[in-house]
């Protein structure tokens, strides 16, 4: 009682400080600030940022994380992380990576370049664009704190319920990550079906589906694939929820549950979930590669069809991953074909970007070293992959590490390298500086190397035999050699990221000065404005007449695009401070829900249901802007 | 907007003529439902794959006539209903039967 009196003091007073009741100063000062136009931003290109910054940033947790586990497996018999802690920094690992780094820097690039490729002013939905990104903060956050809370959850990125029921995994970890992934997945629901919504609603006149820049079809398909997939993720976590929280039985088989039901739905959302993660990698490649091949991209409709292939066949796929649970050998057959059959439109990809290559003048900038490599990486995980689709070798593979090198080689050769490639191509069109390209080269390099020297040995660490999330290895065995090369590469991938860290502050404080385009071979929209663009993007919009609509421009001899309306003053969306504060009610109600203390976990329900009240009562309308006039003396 | 105007009252009466066949049709389903159920002449084994065929007839009959879904700039309404469903009937199917 006396918790709940001090809290609901410290409510009234922080309510009073902001609505003006105490201070009318200080609101003022408050409103003004930087940090509150951050906070409340509903602009596409602020969010961009975010989203990029909190990716980083639980990318080097992640990071950290894999550094430790190579460290105790750099010897064997390592006694550094042993038993619960290794699993739970497995755990961690894999989850921090694949929803709380490769998804949000995915929303990054979508969110800064889309509604410019497209000819937009802004997505569809700002408001649900910010409150996407504070949902997914508030469970990345709250994922996380679970290190300090009663220890991190400890039953494998997949969390199979044999080990994440209560009684195989006591104390509160598998209810963060129950609670932490709820909520951010349904930021990431929302923000893919606003992507959904944006690139069929708000595309510039004349810019047809198949005009759209690869990057932007392929953000397309993924946001589609979010929008079937996260479902799935949400059902079966809340199943979870409950036989955890409240004593259910769905996935307890003592009490007449299955565990293969959780199985089937984490990897009905999981296998989607993989191809959300690299289709729009393969979209920065097939920008990149045709910019600084100053070509045409190759094969533009097959790429396409190439795309949504994928993201067709990946709803029919996901049984490769429990091959081994006993579903027999019809159930095995049919789903390794159409596992099989994904490399039919990957190979199509890959052969067009080399197509691309061909006779162009290539430049080798940072982004297209990162391209280039990315390529035959990205080949060899495919063909280890079509060797675990086979359910007669994949019975040798299972859980083993050449499953751990064939996962990294698709999402560290394949996704990371597509989102460094996106991010040294786009970063000038997001910060207005080139960052620097030394270092840059430097990254790549030691970062390559590294990857390579890290992952390669573990395919045949697997083949001789090495488990998988398994904290040690005995002597004498020949696993010694092949895991100290692999621990010392990950020495490589660290210095990569410190010097791409250092890149990111240099090019803040002393970077040149990006014009519009860039690169000078920009081909797409987004190079036709500013670098960092208006908070309205065009001051009029585009009049698209062709696939790379720039470059259209460009040969018929036009300095820029011809307009597509007179110059008028623009409409914008108000800032509003309700996503992160339902957000926040989101925070408080996972975190009572985890510590089972329901009044805490009620308070949160209360803010989320006032939050959308205010939201459903708010007859902001925004306000307009006038546009500089690019003729008339505006920013170039 | 004009023109759409103009094609909207120009398509009425055949438009009207089909939401009352459609709604007949409905009704009908309707009482074939009903029928099925209580008469004994139909095989229990049969009630309920014919209850679900009629039940299948009657959204596809609601979703195009009355949701219009069969007009013109609905492609992609139609595209991701037919998508979801299609997702939703393979991870039955693999779920149930696999």
């Amino acid at each position: 009682m006396g918790t709940l009196i001090v809290i609901l003091v410290l409510v009234l007073f922080l309510a009073a400080i902001f609505t003006g009741g105490y201070n009318k100063q200080f609101q003022e000062r408050v409103r003004k600030s930087r940090t509150w136009d951050w906070l409340t931003t509903v602009d596409h290109k602020k969010i961009g940022i975010l989203y990029l910054m909190a990716g980083l940033v639980f990318f080097i947790i992640g990071g950290i994380e894999a550094t430790f586990m190579r460290l105790q497996l750099f010897v064997p018999g390592n006694d550094l992380f042993v038993g619960r802690t290794f699993n739970e920094l497995l755990t961690m690992h894999g989850t921090t990576m694949i929803f709380l780094a490769a998804m949000p820097m995915i929303f990054a690039l979508m969110n800064a370049v889309v509604p410019l490729q497209i000819g937009a002013r802004d997505v569809a939905f700002p408001f649900v664009n910010a409150l996407g990104f504070w949902l997914f903060f508030s469970g990345g956050l709250l994922l996380n704190l679970s290190w300090i809370f009663g220890g991190a959850p400890d039953a494998g990125w997949t969390s199979y319920t044999g080990l994440a029921l209560n009684q195989y995994s006591p104390g509160p970890g598998v209810d963060f990550y129950v609670l932490g992934l709820q909520i951010a997945g349904i930021g990431t629901l929302i923000g893919g079906l606003n992507f959904l919504v944006t690139v069929i609603n708000l595309r510039a006149p004349g810019m047809t589906f198949l005009r759209l820049p690869l990057f932007t079809w392929t953000a397309f398909v993924t946001s589609g694939l979010i929008l079937f997939a996260f479902p799935a993720l949400t059902v079966a976590l809340l199943m979870l929820m409950f036989d955890r929280l409240f004593g259910a039985n769905f996935f307890d088989y003592t009490m007449g549950g299955s565990t293969v039901i959780w199985e089937h739905l984490f990897w009905i959302f999981g296998h989607p979930e993989v191809y959300i993660v690299i289709l729009p990698a393969f979209g920065v490649m097939s920008d990149v590669i045709s910019t600084f091949s100053k070509k045409r991209l190759f094969g533009y409709n097959s790429m396409v069809f190439a795309t949504v292939l994928i993201g067709f066949l990946g709803f029919m796929v996901w049984v490769h991953h429990m091959f081994t649970v006993g579903l027999g050998p019809i159930s095995n057959s049919v789903f390794a074909v159409a596992t099989m059959a994904i490399a039919v439109p990957t190979g199509i990809k890959v052969f067009n970007w080399l197509f691309t290559m061909w006779g162009g003048e290539i430049q080798f900038k940072t982004p297209m070293l990162w391209a280039v490599g990315f390529i035959p990486t990205f080949v060899m995980g495919g063909m280890t992959g079509v060797m675990l689709a086979l359910p007669p070798a994949d019975f040798q593979y299972q859980d083993s590490y050449f499953v751990v090198a064939h996962f990294h080689y698709v999402l560290v050769g394949g996704t990371v390298f597509g989102l460094f490639a996106g991010i040294y191509y786009w970063w000038p069109k997001m910060f207005g500086k080139l960052l620097n390209e030394t270092l840059g080269k430097w990254h790549f390099w030691t970062f390559l190397i590294g990857f390579h020297l890290t992952f390669f040995p573990q395919h045949f660490l697997g083949l001789f035999g090495m488990p998988r999330r398994v904290f040690t290895y005995q002597t004498n065995v020949g696993l010694e050699k092949l895991n100290e090369l692999s621990s010392i590469g990950v020495a490589g991938m660290v210095i990569g990221t410190i010097l791409f860290l250092i890149n990111i502050i240099y090019t803040l404080r002393k970077g040149k000065k990006a014009k519009a385009d860039a690169w000078e071979l920009g081909r797409t929209l987004e190079w036709s404005i500013p670098s960092p663009p208006p908070e309205y993007n065009f001051a009029q919009t585009p009049l698209v007449r062709g696939f790379d609509a720039l470059w259209v421009e460009k040969e018929a001899g036009n300095k820029s695009m011809t307009p597509a309306e007179p110059l008028g003053s623009i409409h914008m969306p108000s800032p509003s401070y309700i996503p992160i504060l339902m957000s926040l009610g989101f925070f408080v109600a996972g975190f009572g829900f985890i510590v089972r203390g329901i009044p805490a976990a009620a308070i949160g329900l209360i803010i989320v249901v006032v939050s959308l009240f205010l939201r459903s009562f708010d007859y902001d309308k925004g306000y307009h802007v006038e546009p500089e006039d690019p003729e008339k003396g505006g920013k170039e | 907007m004009a023109k759409e105007n103009n094609q909207a009252i120009s398509q009425k009466p055949a438009g009207a003529m089909k939401h009352i066949l459609s709604f007949v049709f409905m009704i009908a389903f309707t009482a074939a439902a009903f029928f099925v159920v209580i008469s004994d002449k139909v095989p229990s084994g049969w009630v309920v794959p014919l209850l679900l065929i009629f039940a299948v007839i009657q959204v596809i009959l609601q979703l195009f006539t009355f949701m219009h879904l069969d007009q013109k700039g609905s492609a992609f309404y139609t595209i991701f209903i037919v998508f979801g469903i299609f997702v939703a009937v393979i991870s039955a199917v693999g779920i149930l039967l696999m």
